[in-house]
């Protein structure tokens, strides 16, 4: 499990793309690569911690290095303006409120405020489609802490899942990507696709299992 | 579904699914179920949400407008100092004073159902229940909220008396649902709830038997009007069993 070999790509964009690894790995990532992070991953590791303790300097902070990004997700999902920005407010609120449950042992913040951000991003698309079957809304309404605030990295980078993606035939990789950017369900992404639902769960499902076989060799 | 899969590898799928998203219906609940009762499971789709993470990457990233920050500001600022242990503490005490209200209340409440047995006219009552069942209370909550919500049963007027301490969150596009869980475990429901404090509700014979000593009355979210498929679709706000006032 443990991938040393993640630690050696040295992928470009954003910091959180370097896993954090576990035990050994993870301290060797701190010690090798704060530098070439512009020590980005600890220091929004710091900001949420003080933002866990109501310190609204901090959240500023956090949002100055972490806005443009997460609004970026959450564009892409909903796809205008006015919602994306209704999203991203919900979300700073939520990191005000929730940030105490980040662990820095078990994601990067960067990952965690990323994936709060597209789960928040697909609870408003299931709220917006209404679809009453589906109401993610409703459990909004009763309760945040249970949507997605678990995130756990292994030492994984860009590099390794796009090799693993690529590994995967072209189909379900694209509706693995759809889901994932757009938000998309499985009806929505068979019926796109004009294929049975059956059709497009054992794609998808298929290619999630290969993908983690592929993540985990 | 046709394809064979072993128990396991379902399970991993379903913790993919659920990480992604795309899961809707019964399998969301399913998923969502297993997430909160089963630390493996929600373990499993935690490193999902990671495994698919540097997915972001792609992303690019996109200034909001100046002003966003503004709202962030006022939105988290209503807290003062705003920080959690406070929002905590102020949670907390309006937990105890809710539970305190509430443990009177249920007192008050079991004592009018004992002293008066009689207050629904005789010719209403089933005869089948002619040897005077004791009546049955409820304490639907839970720590994380501010609503409490006693249920009182009174078996021999087949009558439900509900009565609300602390917030009942409002929103127009959803109702509270009541529900009753007995033995088998099968949600059945008892009718949507309105904003009044109290609710008294004479259940039907079929309904009536299911509320033993022991079973669950739960509360669920639910789009406006009750839930569409006749079972609960939206989580449980409220819950807790059936036992002798």
């Amino acid at each position: 499990m443990l991938d040393l070999q993640g630690c050696a790509a040295a992928p470009a964009g954003f910091s959180f793309s370097r896993g954090a690894g576990w035990g050994m790995t993870r301290s060797m990532d701190r010690m090798s690569r704060i530098a070439d992070t512009d020590g980005g991953r600890a220091v929004l590791a710091e900001l949420l911690r003080r933002t866990a303790d109501g310190d609204q300097a901090a959240l500023r902070q956090l949002y100055q290095r972490t806005s443009a990004k997460l609004y970026g997700i959450c564009l892409r999902a909903l796809g205008n303006d006015g919602e994306a920005q209704d999203v991203l407010q919900e979300v700073y609120v939520t990191v005000w409120k929730k940030a105490s449950r980040f662990d820095a042992a078990k994601a990067s913040a960067i990952t965690w405020l990323s994936v709060l951000a597209r789960n928040k991003a697909i609870d408003f698309l299931r709220a917006r489609r209404a679809a009453p079957d589906d109401l993610d809304a409703a459990a909004e309404v009763a309760d945040d802490s249970r949507s997605a605030l678990e995130v756990l990295e292994q030492s994984q980078d860009s590099a390794r899942l796009a090799h693993c993606l690529e590994e995967l035939d072209e189909r379900a990789r694209a509706m693995i990507r759809s889901a994932f950017f757009d938000g998309a369900t499985y009806p929505e992404l068979a019926e796109r696709a004009s294929v049975p639902l059956p059709t497009m769960k054992s794609w998808i499902r298929r290619g999630l299992l290969r993908l983690r076989g592929c993540l985990e060799r | 579904m046709t394809e064979k899969r072993e128990p396991n590898e379902d399970r991993a799928a379903l913790a993919a699914e659920h990480a992604l998203r795309l899961l809707t219906g019964d399998y969301r609940r399913r998923a969502e179920m297993l997430e909160s009762s089963d630390p493996a499971f929600a373990e499993d789709v935690a490193r999902w949400r990671g495994r698919t993470a540097p997915l972001f990457g792609e992303v690019e990233p996109v200034d909001p407008p100046q002003i966003l920050w503004d709202r962030v500001e006022r939105a988290t600022a209503g807290d003062g100092r705003g920080s959690n242990v406070v929002i905590l503490q102020r949670r907390v005490g309006l937990w105890r004073a809710a539970t305190a209200s509430m443990s009177a209340l249920a007192a008050a409440l079991a004592l009018v159902l004992l002293l008066q047995p009689g207050r629904v006219p005789l010719s209403q009552q089933p005869q089948q229940q002619a040897p005077a069942s004791p009546p049955l209370v409820a304490m639907l909550g839970d720590q994380q909220r501010q609503m409490k919500v006693v249920a009182s049963w009174d078996p021999n007027a087949q009558q439900l008396v509900l009565a609300v301490a602390g917030d009942m969150p409002a929103d127009p596009r959803h109702s509270h649902q009541l529900w009753v869980i007995p033995a088998d475990g099968k949600p059945r429901s008892l009718g949507t709830m309105d904003s009044a404090r109290q609710m008294h509700m004479r259940l039907a014979d079929a309904l009536a038997e299911l509320l033993q000593q022991g079973a669950t009355i739960a509360i669920s979210v639910e789009p406006r009007g009750g839930s569409p498929t006749g079972a609960p679709t939206g989580p449980v706000v409220a819950s807790g069993a059936l036992s002798r006032a």
